[in-house]
């Protein structure tokens, strides 16, 4: 039994051991956050108000700086940014479902076959060494990637999974800096290896399609139209099934269903795609118009609160919704595959991050890189550990293919990690890009990658408007934080299920 | 357990002793200053300079042995140069002494914060006020009349040829004073002959252009001229747009953004256009005299210097160019502003320029040493002469200081300027719809500032009324009469196209 006294002393010694670090945190983020509360409702702004200038008074400006926000443009369009390169968490998501499985099967060989391997890749560099001394660098180079294949397949089966997790873990301790830099390179239009691969693959699609006539061609844009018009439907019937089942009430559905139709909205937007939006938007009323007729023919056999299933129903329309953006992306390169073939230069290989269209697909490229190697992956990793093995051996039994087994055990298993996943790279997504922007592109071309966290910082030190700056930041924690509500909404519930 | 901690918290004491005890400030004797500035070698030579210089006019203090030793050590910060960083840290009081300020938009950057501490009174006491400087930098280092800053170099924006390109591809060298048509036409030339048909082009006749530049020779100002509007969504500008865009992918006499990341050459002081240049991928680039500090680091095949030489930029009918400074301005809260204004004093001195003549980092801050024969003809470097002459005249004849609204940060009109061209170039605007947003999109800046500094109004309202009677003497085909125009392009293009009225004040307002 410790004496009061004792554990008066214990309690002293430990806060004084923590005194720094709550003192640090006082100061350096408590202080701040707060701050910036108070800040965003002012009109501070450096020019007029700092040190140099005691006889300026901050004034109280109410919502005017989250006013300005909305109207001046600027926030929305950088938010837009910010949802665009956010398209390709799911693809992320599930490329780092795809590294956790492969990595959870032991790659060791025997010791034939890595004999092999070592040979082959010992045969390889041998060559890149004489054809470099010869002078054929070039091809050398191309053999020089290859044997560095086989040094990785040679890792993996002596040294075992442990090698491969090293190497997929790469990207996260990777300093963000260098791997920018090297992304840079790697998109080079010229001499980086990515345009190197893509060249011939464009000289020879750009053959093939001035080969086409026009209408074959178009015809992509209305097979594009039809899978979203198909996607549509079927989401809708899933709806539909959850809401005559009960499992989602009617309130709940009415976010999903805008979320939806948002890529039909896109497809006027877009001058690429205006001209032929009607004939989705028909599509488009049909599959809603038949929906309807079934849901006032069949009703209702379970009633639910209004607001059951929103999670589920939201994650739906989600997924759905980006599979759709990226179909109408698809039908839009298809409609306008043959102007482009026509040029001069063919179709040629993507300027990357110094065309306007494609700066921000290859930002999101990078991401998805990054994603594969990430703490996603470990989590998945971890969480494939802990799937029951009995599931696996009753499967087995049930005579259930590596499909079924991965589709009906392993995927509802991991569900919990998924919706984690999903909330804290959704969370991640909103706040990130600040590095990427600034190191890679300095948020162009004309404002094509920056993110709202960038925006931030360039509204913050270039204007000096720091009110300003404050409540863009805050308006990205509303967003962040509505997003975790979310989560804690409904997040519990969906893994339960 | 315990013990750890507090020998670790022993530890980390020490090292904050040992750190505050290596501060030059604890080394020295006398007050230490920091001149907060870029990465330069030839930074510590001019350290050295200035030591050097305190002690030959009497600056010291007794030494060691009764020597005299400068009043001040003079150190330098190169780890801050970033106007964020400097921002963050003038606002809260630690900024360094003396801060390397980019001309007059970094100045009015940091002046409207309050950064910088005015050195009139001292400039005409210590002889380093603008009247002993070039004429035309004056809006780059003073606002309303006070003076900020003091040049520590002045540069004058040209086209540097390297003649060995031009011989190589049998065109002939630009002649010193060109027009746009002459610089297509050369231009055309030069690409065509250099890039066969059918292969990647690697040969540009130059590496860009200065749109700024391309449409103050049509007459045409940032702003109108009293800065109370910006003027873009002018035909004017529209056509310099068209006609970029047709250089850059039609005629290809300019590198793309693409083109540019293509390639490879990163390294070297002045990034890859100087490399690029030497390699004969550039024929030409836009720079002040600061290039020859890389340029004479190259060699011509023959392992002999390169061959030089340099035109202006081409113009549309009225000749001009860029001034601008890496000029000092002193930090307002500077704890040794007495000791930091002889730093501004020696920028003016004679040690100082002849440095900056022999290393040839830019123009000298005071002209008379720019006319001197160590200027004009460097003799070690001979395939130099006749090019040092051609800055220092455009910087006394056609060099014209930036266009600033007193209602709109530089720094945020450009970004807007830049913007809509980058629009333009990636065909998401036509010609004429980026020249009305970026002119909206300004003006509405103009409007937002207004609205939130409102003891901007009265001037504003006072020279719009000045603007009303500008453009009625316009309108009636009349001579302007300067002392209404602010602007520091059209005081001098009113002035140089004979527009003026003979009889107006030529320095007011």
């Amino acid at each position: 039994m410790i004496s009061r006294r004792k554990q008066a002393r214990n309690l002293i010694l430990g806060l004084a051991f923590l005194t720094p670090n709550i003192c640090g945190m006082l100061v350096f983020v408590v202080f701040p956050v707060l701050f910036a509360i108070m800040l965003a409702f002012t009109n501070w702004d450096l020019r007029l108000h700092n040190m140099w200038k005691p006889d300026a008074k901050l004034e109280f400006v109410g919502l005017g700086n989250f006013i300005r926000l909305i109207r001046e443009g600027d926030f929305l369009r950088y938010f837009g940014n910010t949802l665009f390169l956010m398209m390709g968490i799911p693809f992320g998501i599930a490329a780092s479902l795809g590294a956790a499985i492969l990595l959870s099967k032991d790659t060791r060989g025997g010791g034939r076959r890595v004999y092999l391997w070592v040979c082959a890749t010992f045969g390889l560099i041998v060559s890149v060494a004489m054809l470099t001394v010869v002078g054929m660098g070039g091809t050398g180079m191309a053999i020089l990637m290859v044997g560095l294949a086989g040094v990785v397949v040679v890792l993996g089966l002596s040294g075992g999974v442990t090698a491969y997790r090293t190497l997929f873990y790469a990207p996260h301790f990777t300093a963000g800096v260098a791997t920018y830099i090297l992304w840079k390179k790697l998109y080079n239009p010229e001499t980086g290896p990515i345009n190197a691969g893509v060249r011939p693959v464009m000289d020879a699609a750009t053959s093939a399609v001035n080969a086409m006539p026009p209408s074959a061609l178009h015809l992509g844009l209305w097979l594009g139209f039809a899978l979203i018009v198909l996607l549509l439907a079927w989401s809708l019937s899933k709806l539909r099934q959850m809401w005559s089942d009960g499992d989602a009430g009617s309130a709940a559905l009415i976010l999903p269903l805008i979320l939806l139709l948002l890529p039909t909205v896109m497809a006027w937007v877009w001058s690429t795609t205006r001209g032929q939006a009607l004939w989705l938007t028909a599509g488009v009323l049909a599959v809603i118009l038949w929906q309807g007729v079934r849901v006032a023919g069949a009703g209702r056999d379970f009633p639910s609160r209004p607001s059951a299933g929103t999670g589920t129903s939201l994650m739906l329309a989600l997924f759905v919704m980006v599979f759709q953006f990226v179909l109408l992306g698809l039908a839009a390169v298809a409609w306008n595959l043959p102007d482009l073939a026509a040029r001069p230069g063919g179709l040629g290989s993507p300027t990357w991050l110094a065309d306007y269209n494609w700066a921000k697909p290859a930002i999101m490229i990078m991401g998805f890189w990054g994603a594969i190697g990430s703490n996603n992956m470990l989590l998945y990793l971890a969480a494939l550990t802990n799937v029951p093995e009995e599931l696996y051996e009753a499967a087995n039994i049930d005579g259930a293919s590596r499909f079924q087994k991965f589709w009906h055990v392993t995927w509802p298993q991991l569900a919990p990690t998924t919706f984690f996943i999903a909330v804290m790279s959704t969370i991640g997504g909103l706040q990130g890009g600040f590095e990427m922007a600034r190191v890679m592109t300095k948020g162009g071309p004309a404002g094509s990658t920056t993110t709202l966290a960038y925006f931030i910082y360039t509204e913050g030190f270039d204007t000096g408007r720091l009110s300003f700056a404050s409540a863009t930041a805050w308006a990205l924690f509303l967003l962040v934080f509505s997003v975790t509500m979310f989560n804690w909404k409904f997040g519990n519930k969906y893994v339960n299920e | 357990m315990k013990l750890l901690f507090a020998a670790i918290a022993v530890v980390l004491a020490a090292a904050a002793f040992g750190t505050w005890w290596s501060y030059p400030d604890q080394q020295s004797e006398v007050p230490v200053i920091y001149w907060v500035t870029d990465r330069n070698p030839a930074r510590d030579m001019q350290v050295e300079l200035f030591h050097q210089w305190l002690v030959k006019n009497g600056y010291t203090v007794p030494g060691a042995e009764g020597k005299p030793e400068p009043a001040v050590r003079l150190r330098l910060d190169t780890a801050n140069r970033e106007v964020s960083k400097q921002v963050i840290q003038g606002v809260s009081g630690v900024a360094g002494d003396l801060l390397d300020i980019g001309s007059g938009t970094g100045m009015r950057y940091f002046q409207s914060i309050g950064l910088l501490r005015d050195v009139t009174d001292w400039g005409r006491q210590l002889k380093f006020d603008p009247s002993y400087t070039y004429a035309a930098i004056e809006p780059e280092i003073t606002l309303d009349g006070r003076q900020y800053m003091f040049p520590c170099n002045v540069a004058v924006t040209m086209y540097w040829i390297h003649k060995g390109t031009f011989e190589k591809y049998g065109v002939p060298v630009p002649p010193k004073r060109w027009t746009f048509d002459q610089f297509e036409a050369i231009g055309k030339q030069l690409v065509e002959a250099a890039n066969p048909p059918g292969q990647r082009r690697t040969v540009f006749f130059a590496d860009g252009v200065v749109l700024e530049l391309m449409y103050r020779s049509l007459g045409l100002g940032k702003f109108n001229e009293t800065g109370t509007r910006c003027t873009l969504d002018d035909p004017r500008f529209v056509a310099v747009l068209e006609r970029v865009y047709k250089w850059t992918y039609v005629d290809h006499l300019l590198p793309t953004a693409a083109d540019r990341q293509g390639f490879d050459t990163q390294q070297g002081y002045g990034g890859p256009t100087l490399q690029l240049f030497n390699s004969g991928n550039f024929a030409m680039f836009y720079s002040g005299r600061y290039a020859l500090i890389q340029l004479r680091k190259f060699k011509d095949p023959q392992g002999g210097p390169l061959a030089l030489s340099v035109s202006e930029p081409p113009h549309g009918g009225f000749p001009s160019t860029t001034i601008a400074t890496r000029a000092a301005g002193m930090y307002i809260g500077s704890p040794n502003p007495e000791l930091a204004r002889l730093f501004q004093a020696f920028l003016a001195s004679e040690d100082y320029n002849m440095q900056i003549v022999r290393d040839a980092d830019a123009l000298p801050p005071i002209p008379q040493y720019a006319q001197t024969e160590l200027f004009n003809r460097p003799p070690d470097h001979p395939n130099e002469w006749g090019c040092h002459e051609m800055f220092f005249n455009a910087a006394q004849d056609i060099a014209i200081g930036g266009d600033y609204s007193p209602f709109v940060l530089d720094t945020i009109a450009n970004r807007e300027v830049n913007r809509v061209h980058e629009l333009f170039m990636n065909d998401m605007r036509s010609a004429k719809e980026a020249a009305a947003e970026v002119a909206q999109r300004v003006n509405a800046e103009i409007a937002r500032s207004l609205q939130e500094q409102p003891k901007l109004r009265a001037r504003y309202d006072q020279l719009v009324q000045q603007q009303k009677l500008i453009d009625q003497y316009k309108a009636q085909g009349k001579a302007i009469p300067l002392e209404l125009v602010t602007s520091t392009f059209y005081r001098a293009y009113y002035r140089r196209t004979n527009q003026a009225a003979p009889e107006t004040d030529e320095n007011a307002p």
